[in-house]
């Protein structure tokens, strides 16, 4: 096997390895992550990088970056690696890390598409499903740019693109108790591994 | 008669009305007894697996759950993002009992996973279980004279290890259903490239960019329309393709539909209950074209297989 990379003491790669079911010392380099990757472009670091940066323990600097927030989940990376590793599971291994963390990318792009999660994880536990209206309002509202898309709302409105309302469950509540035991569940991994 | 557990997800009730009610229309019409899950929740989609792995996994666990309360070997789901979920959470669930146990204890209803469901899209459930002989035989309206660009996204057959399903790079499974209908399906080499999915409203620039070549793509590929599969990559094709056009400085033009608004079409289902007018990019062109054939034009640009297919016979 080729490895590369600084082990013994790199505990970021032994963490961002057992975090993602990966083994980022397969990597050998070969970019091909980086022309298939639909966003790469938008990266401050595309993946190829990213698994190098994990490999000689660069954490702060890995887990600052936009890339890990860029990175669609789309596969596309991991269907053409030659060493066959789960770059989105990489990717998403660190992200996590970098929130339980509190590493925070202060750019705009990364605060508003972690608004928008947030936003979204929001309605689930009001509704229990998307409202998806209320959403792309809230959305508006919450990153203070209150015109966004709204050239697009006449028609999608009068055509019923997007309906007014949503069906929210018989039992919400279920959803909001599931949030809660999932948060402890979380701060219990996070407590074992710190 | 088949039966099938039905899980719709949140756009059914919203975005992709038309997709959820000519789903229901398909499978009544194919003999195949749907039952939806009783007071399903949402799948927690990108956001939850961005943010959360517990919630990744418990959101759709708990559906999960409910589906093995019914008495179906089957489950199918019209959106390709919570079937995407649904089938990670279960094969991550079936290969690690211990995980599965925790976040099976945020599921506040009785009953405990048993792995008993197998989770398809609807699209595999169309091709793998119902077949392209029972849809052929179900056709009273060939849709001949019709091109079209079959676009899959990425969730629907990657990862390979998950989905299990069709070819990651360039599958069929979609272009054998339309051609089952008379239609004639194009070679297109953008088939599976990301629509941008849910950065449509926190990352717009990123959809536009990359919806506009998945259009351009299909375009050259000389389709009249673009079918799908997946609610997301309806929406940002088809709500965003005047903004698209604008950013292209051209005319696109192409209507997307969802495969089984087209299912229903060729089977001889009235044009009205197809739900057409919630479409943003008018589809009366495209379906003018049902009927007229006319001789293959000369090919604009040759396509990935046609240039393998050329170097393979020298």
């Amino acid at each position: 096997m080729i490895t590369l990379g600084i082990q013994g003491k790199n505990t970021f790669l032994s963490d961002v390895n057992k975090r993602s079911g990966a083994n980022v010392l397969e990597c050998y380099q070969c970019g091909k992550c980086v022309g298939t990757c639909p966003v790469s472009g938008y990266m401050d670091f595309p993946p190829r990088e990213i698994m190098q940066m994990v490999k000689l323990g660069l954490k702060n600097e890995t887990m600052m970056a936009n890339s890990t927030w860029f990175c669609l989940t789309c596969s596309a990376c991991s269907g053409r690696c030659p060493r066959e590793i789960e770059i989105p599971s990489v990717m998403e291994a660190i992200r996590h890390m970098a929130i339980e963390e509190n590493y925070i990318n202060g750019s705009t792009k990364v605060k508003e598409i972690r608004k928008f999660h947030e936003i979204f994880l929001d309605m689930i536990k009001r509704y229990g499903r998307n409202y998806e209206l209320r959403m792309m309002a809230e959305f508006n509202i919450r990153t203070r740019n209150l015109f966004k898309d709204m050239h697009l709302a006449p028609k999608a409105l009068l055509k019923g693109k997007i309906p007014l309302g949503v069906k929210p469950m018989k039992s919400a509540k279920a959803i909001q108790r599931m949030y809660k035991l999932a948060e402890k569940l979380e701060k219990k991994h996070t407590g074992k591994e710190a | 008669m088949k039966k099938l557990t039905y899980f719709p997800g949140c756009s059914a009730h919203g975005t992709s009305e038309e997709f959820d009610k000519t789903v229901k229309m398909v499978m009544t019409s194919l003999d195949v007894q749907m039952e939806e899950i009783p007071d399903w929740n949402c799948c927690g989609a990108t956001s939850a697996h961005t943010m959360s792995e517990s919630l990744a996994y418990a959101l759709p666990l708990r559906n999960l759950v409910l589906a093995e309360k019914l008495d179906n070997s089957t489950m199918a789901i019209p959106c390709a993002s919570c079937y995407q979920r649904l089938k990670v959470t279960k094969v991550h669930m079936d290969d690690n009992p211990e995980l599965c146990k925790e976040i099976n204890s945020t599921v506040v209803e009785d009953g405990i996973y048993q792995g008993k469901v197998d989770v398809k899209s609807m699209l595999q459930y169309c091709f793998e279980d119902v077949g392209l002989d029972a849809i052929k035989a179900k056709v009273t309206k060939s849709l001949a004279g019709m091109k079209l660009a079959c676009y899959y996204g990425c969730l629907l057959t990657r990862p390979k290890a998950i989905t299990n399903f069709d070819s990651p790079e360039y599958p069929m499974s979609m272009d054998k259903i339309v051609e089952a209908l008379g239609a004639k399906a194009t070679e297109f080499d953008y088939k599976t490239e990301c629509c941008g999915a849910s950065f449509s409203i926190s990352n717009t620039e990123v959809v536009i960019n990359l919806t506009g070549q998945i259009l351009e793509m299909a375009k050259e590929s000389g389709a009249d329309a673009i079918v799908v599969a997946c609610p997301l990559c309806q929406s940002n094709l088809d709500m965003r393709q005047p903004d698209i056009e604008k950013h292209l400085g051209k005319k696109i033009d192409l209507p997307i539909f969802y495969f089984t608004q087209l299912m229903a079409l060729a089977f001889g289902m009235p044009e009205k209950d197809l739900m057409f007018s919630k479409h943003i990019v008018p589809v009366e062109g495209a379906l003018a074209n049902i009927g007229k054939i006319v001789p293959e034009p000369e090919k604009v640009k040759k396509t990935r297989k046609a240039v393998e297919a050329e170097s393979e016979a020298e």
